[in-house]
C-alpha cells in the first residue's frame, strides 16, 4: 500500500470523530520504490485538505504531511514531535477555531457527502507530481475551495421528458434513482453523490436530467402522481394530464 | 563432463543423509544460497557452528546506505 | 545456559562447556527447574554424514581484532571499542538497551572519534594490506546514528580518502559531511593514550595547516576491518580448497564463485571483503552453479508442504486471538504486557488473548495453532513487531491453522511503541492498547483472500548482450531452460569488447570469444542482435515482448526477463577531450595499450585526471571502478617503460578490496598520485617541455604544499564516469520498473534484494544496476540467473491477493482509476451499462492509487478497504461522533 491510497474521506473521518491532529508520513518524493509515484497524490491530497479546511474555519496546520525513508527514525521522530506541538499549541479541536463539535461533525458530514464531487472536479490537480515546493501553496487557492463549493451541481429529472427508460437508473452506481418501467425517475438527493453518470447516460432526445448548478432542485413529484399513461405513438403524459410539448 | 561425473543417479537417495548441497555458514549469505536452493528444487544441508544463523549482519543495528533495520 | 541473542534463529537455550556438570559432573540445578524436562545432559557430539553434490562455503569473515596490536589500544584502554562493539551499543538488544555508554562511567560520550583502517590498508605484520570495503560507509552509518542517540555530540572522523565507492555511498557521505558538528579530517590518527582521570582517549593526529597535534576524545571507536575466517587454514584443507595470500579463498577472477575444487563454490565474505548486497547475490549466484551442475536432480529429494484444509469462516462471527509478543524485553521493558493483556480481554469479539515471550519462536508459532484450533478462532492479531519482516511468516501459521492466512493482522508494539517510547512507559503501555484495539477492530473487517496460481512460461528473456547479459543467459540455459538474449548492437560483448586486460593480468578477449562461441553454440540460447522492444507486456510467468531485430519481428513468450542492458563510458566536454587528440578515456588508453601504439608506449610522461564527469553537480555519484582503471594502465604504463613519468590526480582513491594491492605496487613502481580538490580542479593546455617537444600541461593545485605543480604530459588520460545507458529510461517504462535518482536501475531492496525488482519476475545485473568491475558484473548475473531460476523451476507462481477489484455496478466508467495506475493493471472495457473498469489481479502490485481517486468507491484495494481504515480510525477516537 502506497500513501496514495490515503483519501480525502479517511481524513474528514478523522477529525470528524474528534482528532485534533492528522499526520500523513510518506517516501521521500521522487524515490519511489515502485514506480507508481503515489506520494505527490497524497501530497495534493494533503494540500487540498488544507485549503478545504482554511475555507471552513478550521487550522490547516492540524494536517501534517511529511517525506521520509524507513531508515530515517530520527527525521520522523523530529516531525512528530515538531507536529505534537504545534496540536498542543492549537488546543482541542474546534477549540481555537471557536467551532463546536456539533457544528464540526455538520461541516464534516456535508464535506464527506461531497468527496466523490471534489475527487472528480479536481482530478487532475490530485494526480500531478508537484516537483517545486514553491507552488505547494498556491496549488490550490482559498478562491478555488470557495467556488467548488457553491458550484456544487445537483442532477434533477424533469418529469415532463422522462420517459421512464430506466437507462440512467441502471448506470447510476449509488442506486440514488428511484423508479421503474412506466414510472418517471427521481433522484434521491441524499443518496445522489453526483458523479453526473445519469446525465450522460440519458439519451440525448430525451435530454431529461439537468444540472443544476447554485439553484435548489425541484422537489420530486408526489408518487401518485409518477406513473406515465401512454397516448399511443411517442406521446405521452404523465396521470397529471400535462401535455408536453 | 562435470555434470556426468557428479550427478549420480539420486532416486532412492530421499531417505537417509543424501542431499543436494551443503551450505557451510549460516550468515546472510548462506540463508541466501539455501533460501535459493530450496526454492529451486533442491535439497540443501545448511551447517552454522553457532548456535544461531544470521551471522554478522543479525549483530548490526541498520544497514547503511538506507539504514534500515538490520534484522 | 544461554540464549545466544534475543532474536536468534532457532531461538533456543543452550548450554556451553563452562557448565559445571560438564566439567565436574556436579550441579544439574537446570534439570530440576526445567518443567518441561527439556534438559539432556548427556548429550555427546555426533558426526552425520551427508552425501550430497555440491557444497557452497560461505563462512563469511572475522572482524580484526584489534588486540595483535598494541598501538591500538583496544582492551587496554576503556573508551576504545571497535566498530562491531559500537553497533551493539547503539542496538535496543546491545548492552545498555541502545544507549550507547562509555565503559569507564556509563556516561554518554560526548565526543566521539572513529580511527578508519584499523588492521586494514596496511603492510606492517599483524594488519592486513587490502582495503576492507565496507568501514568508510559503515562508519558514516555509525555517525549518523550516533546524531540519533544525540545530535549535539561531536563526530570526528580519522581517514585516508573516504571510499564511497558502491551505491548511493557518494550521497550518504555528502549526508554525514552535512551533519552538524562532524569533521572529517583525512590523517594517520595514532592514539597516545588516556587521561587517567576523565579516562578520555587522546589521539595525535596532523593536519596540513596545523601540523601534529593532540586531541582527547570522550570514545573512539576503531574501524576495524574484515578478516578470513579464522579458521581459514582448517577450511581449506576440510574442503581441499586453497586460499590466497590474505587468507581468503582463492578465486578465478573470471567466476568468482568457483573455488579451485569442482563442484565446491564460494559466496560471501570468504570471496574477499564484500558488503551486504554482495554477499546476497554470490549466494545466489553460488546456487545457479550448484543448479547447472545438479540440474538433473532437481526436485528429486524436495517434498512439498502440504496444509490443511481451509475453513470457511465468511458467514462466522469474528472470533478473535490476540497474542502479545514480549520480544524478550523489547517490549515488555517498556510496554506492560499483563495490563495491556487484561485490557485486550475487554474487546469485543475478542475470545482469547496471552502473552508470549517471543511470538516467533517455534514453540510460540505451535501454541498459536493449536489455540486457533482448540478455541475455533478465526482471526488472529499478533501485537508484536513490524509486519515487514515477519507478516509472512505468521501468515504462514495461519495457513498451518487452517485458516485464511489474510485473517492476521500484526499491530505493531515495538517499532512503533515500546523502541521509540522507551522512557514514557506508562504513555507506551497506553499507546500499546490503542495500536492492539485498533488491530482488533480492523480484524474484524477483514476478507479471506485467495492467492492467484499462475503458469509459469519456462523461458527467460535477457536484455542486453553484454558481459552480464551473456552470463546470466548461459546459466539459466544451462539449468535448462530457453533463454532468448537481446542485444542492440550488431555483436555481443558490450563494453567488454574495448577491454583488454584485468588488474589481474587475465586476457578479456580471449575469455570474451570464448564466452560468445559457448552463447551462439548453445542450443537453447537464442541470440537477437540490433534488437529493439517494441512492446512488453504480461506479468510473472508470462510475459509477452515483441521485437524487431536483424532477423526480422519477433513475439518471446517468456516466464522472467532479466535487465542487463549495462552502461556506457562519459564523453567529457573537460580537459580539451575532443579537441586535442591527445587527451584520451582509459577505455581509448586500454585499446591503444593493446595494439601496442607508438604514441602510448614511447610517451616521456602521462598524467591521468581522476573523476571526471561524476562526483558533481550533474551526476552526484562515483563510478566506482575508475580508480582501479587507472592503476591498472598506469602499471602497464610502467611495465612498458619504467621511466615513463606517470602521474595520477586524483580526488579520493578508491581501490577498495583487494585493489588496494595494486594502488600500492603503482606507488612502489613510482606512480606519482597527486590529490585535487573540487573547487580547484587540473588546468590542462598545450605549452612546451624543456626538451623542446609540444606537450600537454596540466596543472594541479598539491592540496598539502598549496601551490600549483605543472606536469608535461604526453599523453592525459581522463577517468571518465559511467553513466547509465542511454535506453536505461525507455526499458524502465517498457518493463514498469523503476530508475534510481542517478539514472540506474533501481533494485527491489538494496541490500537484501540486490538483483529484482518490485516489479516480480524482472531481474537485474551488471552495469545497469551501478559501475561495477568484470568480476563484480559476474557475481551478479550468476545473482541474478539464481533468482531467475527460483521462479523458472517451478510450474506455478502465487500472487498477493491484496489486490485491487472491481464492483461493476458501482463503476461509472471514468477511467480515473486507469489513468493512475503506472502499472496498466487496470482497462476500461465495454459493457451493456457503458463502460467499466476491470483490474488484471495479477499486474495490480496493491498500491491503492485508484482507490484513492475512485469517486463511487467502486474500486477497492482488497485488505486495506475504506470499512478495514476506517474502522481502525473509529477504534482510534475514544468518543466517537457518528458522521452520517
Amino acid at each position: 500500500m502506497c500513501s496514495g491510497r490515503v483519501d480525502l474521506a479517511h481524513i474528514l473521518r478523522a477529525f470528524a470523530k474528534g482528532a485534533d491532529g492528522v499526520f500523513i508520513g510518506g517516501c521521500r518524493l521522487g524515490e519511489c520504490n515502485y514506480i507508481t509515484h503515489g506520494n505527490y497524490h497524497a501530497l495534493n491530497l494533503a494540500l487540498l485538505s488544507k485549503k478545504i479546511f482554511e475555507h471552513i474555519g478550521l487550522n490547516p496546520r492540524r494536517l501534517h504531511i511529511a517525506f521520509m525513508s524507513g531508515g530515517e527514525g530520527n527525521l520522523f521522530a523530529s516531525e512528530v514531535d515538531g507536529f505534537c506541538k504545534t496540536i498542543k499549541e492549537l488546543g482541542p479541536i474546534g477549540q481555537s477555531e471557536e467551532i463546536s463539535p456539533a457544528r464540526l461533525e455538520e461541516v464534516m458530514s456535508d464535506i464527506t457527502r461531497l468527496v466523490p464531487y471534489i475527487k472528480i472536479e479536481k482530478h487532475e490537480k490530485l494526480t500531478v507530481c508537484l516537483e517545486d515546493e514553491t507552488t505547494y501553496e498556491d496549488h490550490f487557492s482559498l478562491d478555488e475551495i470557495k467556488r467548488l463549493f457553491e458550484e456544487v451541481a445537483s442532477y434533477y429529472i424533469d418529469p415532463a421528458k422522462c420517459q421512464a427508460c430506466m437507462i440512467c437508473a441502471r448506470s447510476c452506481p449509488v442506486e440514488a434513482i428511484d423508479g421503474g418501467k412506466g414510472v418517471v425517475h427521481v433522484i434521491d438527493q441524499d443518496k445522489c453523490i453526483k458523479c453526473g453518470t445519469c446525465l450522460n447516460a440519458c439519451p440525448s432526445r430525451f435530454g431529461a436530467v439537468t444540472k443544476i448548478v447554485g439553484g435548489p432542485v425541484p422537489a420530486p413529484l408526489p408518487l401518485d402522481q409518477r406513473t406515465i399513461v401512454r397516448k399511443g405513438g411517442k406521446e405521452k403524459t404523465t396521470s397529471t394530464e400535462k401535455v408536453l410539448p | 563432463m562435470e555434470n556426468q561425473l557428479i550427478a549420480q543417479p539420486s532416486d532412492g537417495f530421499a531417505q537417509g543423509n543424501f542431499g543436494d548441497v551443503i551450505v557451510v555458514g549460516g550468515g546472510i549469505s548462506g540463508i541466501q544460497a539455501s533460501l535459493d536452493l530450496a526454492t529451486a528444487g533442491f535439497k540443501v544441508y545448511l551447517i552454522e557452528k553457532g548456535p544461531a544463523i544470521g551471522g554478522h549482519m543479525a549483530q548490526l543495528d541498520k544497514t547503511y546506505p538506507t539504514n534500515d533495520c538490520s534484522m | 545456559m544461554h540464549i545466544y541473542f534475543a532474536q536468534a534463529i532457532p531461538l533456543i537455550t543452550y548450554i556451553d562447556e563452562s557448565c559445571l556438570y560438564l566439567k565436574e559432573k556436579k550441579c544439574r540445578i537446570c534439570e530440576g527447574a526445567c518443567k518441561n524436562d527439556a534438559i539432556d545432559l548427556h548429550q555427546t557430539p555426533e558426526k552425520i554424514e551427508l552425501k550430497v553434490g555440491a557444497v557452497i562455503l560461505s563462512p563469511g569473515y572475522d572482524v580484526f581484532d584489534p588486540k595483535v596490536r598494541d598501538e591500538y589500544g583496544y582492551g587496554r584502554l576503556q573508551n576504545v571499542v571497535t566498530g562491531m562493539d559500537y553497533e551493539r551499543l547503539m542496538c535496543a538488544t546491545g548492552p545498555y538497551e541502545g544507549e550507547i555508554l562509555r565503559a569507564s562511567d556509563r556516561r554518554h560520550p560526548h565526543n566521539v572519534a572513529w580511527i578508519q583502517c584499523v588492521g586494514s590498508r596496511r603492510d606492517t605484520a599483524g594488519d592486513n594490506g587490502y582495503c576492507s570495503s565496507v568501514c568508510c560507509t559503515y562508519a558514516q552509518k555509525q555517525v549518523i546514528l550516533t546524531k540519533d542517540h544525540n545530535s549535539e555530540t561531536p563526530c570526528t572522523i580519522f581517514h585516508n580518502d573516504v571510499r564511497a565507492y558502491g551505491k548511493g555511498f557518494e550521497t550518504f557521505y555528502q549526508r554525514t559531511q552535512q551533519l552538524p558538528n562532524v569533521r572529517f579530517i583525512r590523517s594517520y590518527a595514532s592514539i597516545v593514550g588516556e587521561d587517567p582521570e576523565t579516562k578520555n582517549v587522546i589521539v595525535r593526529y596532523a593536519t596540513a595547516d596545523e601540523g601534529v597535534k593532540e586531541e582527547q576524545f570522550e570514545m573512539v571507536v576503531l574501524s576495524v576491518g574484515l578478516n578470513p575466517p579464522k579458521d581459514y587454514q582448517g577450511l581449506a584443507k576440510k574442503f581441499g580448497i586453497e586460499v590466497n595470500g590474505h587468507g581468503f579463498c582463492q578465486i578465478d577472477s573470471a567466476n568468482p564463485m568457483a573455488t579451485t575444487r569442482p563442484g565446491i563454490f564460494v559466496s560471501g565474505a570468504f570471496q574477499g571483503p564484500l558488503d551486504i548486497p554482495e554477499s546476497v547475490f554470490t549466494a545466489s549466484a553460488a546456487g545457479a552453479q550448484c543448479g547447472e551442475l545438479l540440474n538433473s536432480r532437481r526436485g528429486r529429494l524436495t517434498t512439498e508442504r502440504v496444509y490443511p484444509p481451509e475453513t470457511d469462516n465468511t458467514a462466522a462471527e469474528p472470533r478473535i486471538g490476540v497474542f502479545v509478543c514480549h520480544c524478550g524485553a523489547n517490549i515488555s521493558r517498556v510496554v506492560d504486557v499483563p495490563d495491556t493483556v487484561a485490557y485486550v480481554q475487554t474487546l469485543p469479539n475478542v475470545v482469547h488473548v496471552q502473552n508470549q515471550l517471543f511470538s516467533c519462536a517455534t514453540n510460540s508459532m505451535k501454541a498459536i495453532v493449536d489455540t486457533v484450533k482448540e478455541k475455533s478462532l478465526n482471526r488472529v492479531v499478533i501485537a508484536a513487531c513490524s509486519p515487514r519482516t515477519l507478516e509472512a511468516l505468521f501468515r504462514d501459521t495461519l495457513q498451518e491453522a487452517g485458516i485464511n492466512k489474510y485473517y492476521l493482522d500484526m499491530a505493531n508494539i515495538r517499532e512503533h511503541c515500546s523502541w521509540c517510547h522507551a522512557r514514557e512507559k506508562e504513555a507506551a503501555t497506553a499507546k500499546a492498547k490503542d495500536i492492539v484495539r485498533m488491530s482488533v477492530a480492523r480484524s474484524i473487517k477483514l476478507e479471506p483472500l485467495q492467492e492467484f496460481d499462475l503458469p509459469v512460461n519456462r523461458a527467460a528473456l535477457v536484455v542486453g548482450g553484454g558481459l552480464a547479459g551473456m552470463t546470466c543467459a548461459l546459466s539459466i540455459a544451462d539449468q535448462g531452460h530457453d533463454v532468448y538474449l537481446l542485444e542492440k548492437e550488431a555483436e555481443l560483448g558490450g563494453n567488454a569488447r574495448r577491454l583488454h586486460s584485468t588488474i589481474d593480468g587475465k586476457n578479456v578477449q580471449a575469455d570474451l570469444t570464448r564466452l560468445i562461441r559457448r552463447i551462439y553454440r548453445h542450443p537453447a540460447i537464442h541470440v537477437y542482435n540490433e534488437a529493439v522492444i517494441t512492446e512488453a507486456t504480461g506479468y510473472i510467468g508470462n510475459f509477452v515482448t515483441r521485437i524487431t531485430s536483424e532477423r526480422g519481428p519477433a513475439v518471446i513468450e517468456h516466464g522472467a526477463a532479466v535487465i542487463a542492458i549495462g552502461a556506457e563510458e562519459y564523453k567529457p566536454t573537460e580537459y580539451l577531450y575532443g579537441q586535442d587528440d591527445r587527451v584520451l578515456t582509459h577505455l581509448e588508453l586500454g585499446e591503444r595499450l593493446a595494439k601496442s601504439d607508438a604514441a602510448v608506449t614511447g610517451a616521456q610522461g602521462v598524467v591521468m585526471i581522476q573523476c571526471v564527469g561524476c562526483r558533481n553537480q550533474d551526476r552526484n555519484y562515483c563510478s566506482r571502478v575508475c580508480c582501479s582503471h587507472s592503476v591498472k594502465n598506469a602499471l602497464q604504463l610502467k611495465a612498458i617503460n619504467p621511466e615513463m613519468d606517470v602521474v595520477i590526480a586524483f580526488r579520493d582513491m578508491r581501490t577498495y578490496g583487494f585493489n588496494e594491492n595494486y594502488y600500492r605496487e603503482a606507488s612502489h613502481q613510482g606512480v606519482r598520485f597527486i590529490r585535487w580538490t573540487p573547487e580547484d580542479p587540473p588546468t590542462v593546455e598545450a605549452a612546451e617541455a624543456d626538451d623542446g617537444r609540444a606537450v600537454l600541461q596540466v596543472a594541479v593545485t598539491d592540496s598539502i604544499l598549496g601551490s600549483k605543480i605543472a606536469f608535461d604530459a604526453d599523453l592525459v588520460v581522463l577517468a571518465a564516469a559511467i553513466v547509465p545507458s542511454r535506453g536505461a529510461q525507455e526499458i524502465a517504462s517498457l518493463f514498469k520498473v523503476p530508475l534510481g535518482p542517478d539514472g540506474f536501475f533501481q533494485e527491489g531492496h538494496v541490500k537484501l534484494r540486490p538483483v529484482e525488482f518490485a516489479t516480480d519476475g524482472v531481474f537485474l545485473c551488471g552495469m545497469a544496476h551501478y559501475p561495477k568491475h568484470m568480476p563484480e558484473a559476474v557475481n551478479q548475473a550468476y545473482g541474478a540467473a539464481g533468482r531467475a531460476l527460483t521462479l523458472l523451476s517451478n510450474d506455478i507462481v502465487t500472487v498477493s491477493g491484496a489486490v485491487c477489484e472491481v464492483n461493476e455496478k458501482q463503476c461509472m466508467g471514468c477511467g480515473a482509476c486507469v489513468e493512475v495506475c503506472t502499472y496498466d493493471a487496470i482497462e476500461l472495457r465495454k459493457t451493456r451499462q457503458g463502460e467499466k473498469a476491470v483490474v488484471n489481479p495479477v499486474i495490480c502490485k496493491g498500491d491503492g492509487l485508484c482507490n484513492a481517486v475512485c469517486p463511487t468507491g467502486a474500486i477497492v484495494l482488497k485488505h486495506f478497504t475504506d470499512l478495514e481504515i476506517e474502522s481502525q480510525i473509529d477504534a482510534l477516537l475514544p468518543e466517537p461522533i457518528e458522521v452520517q
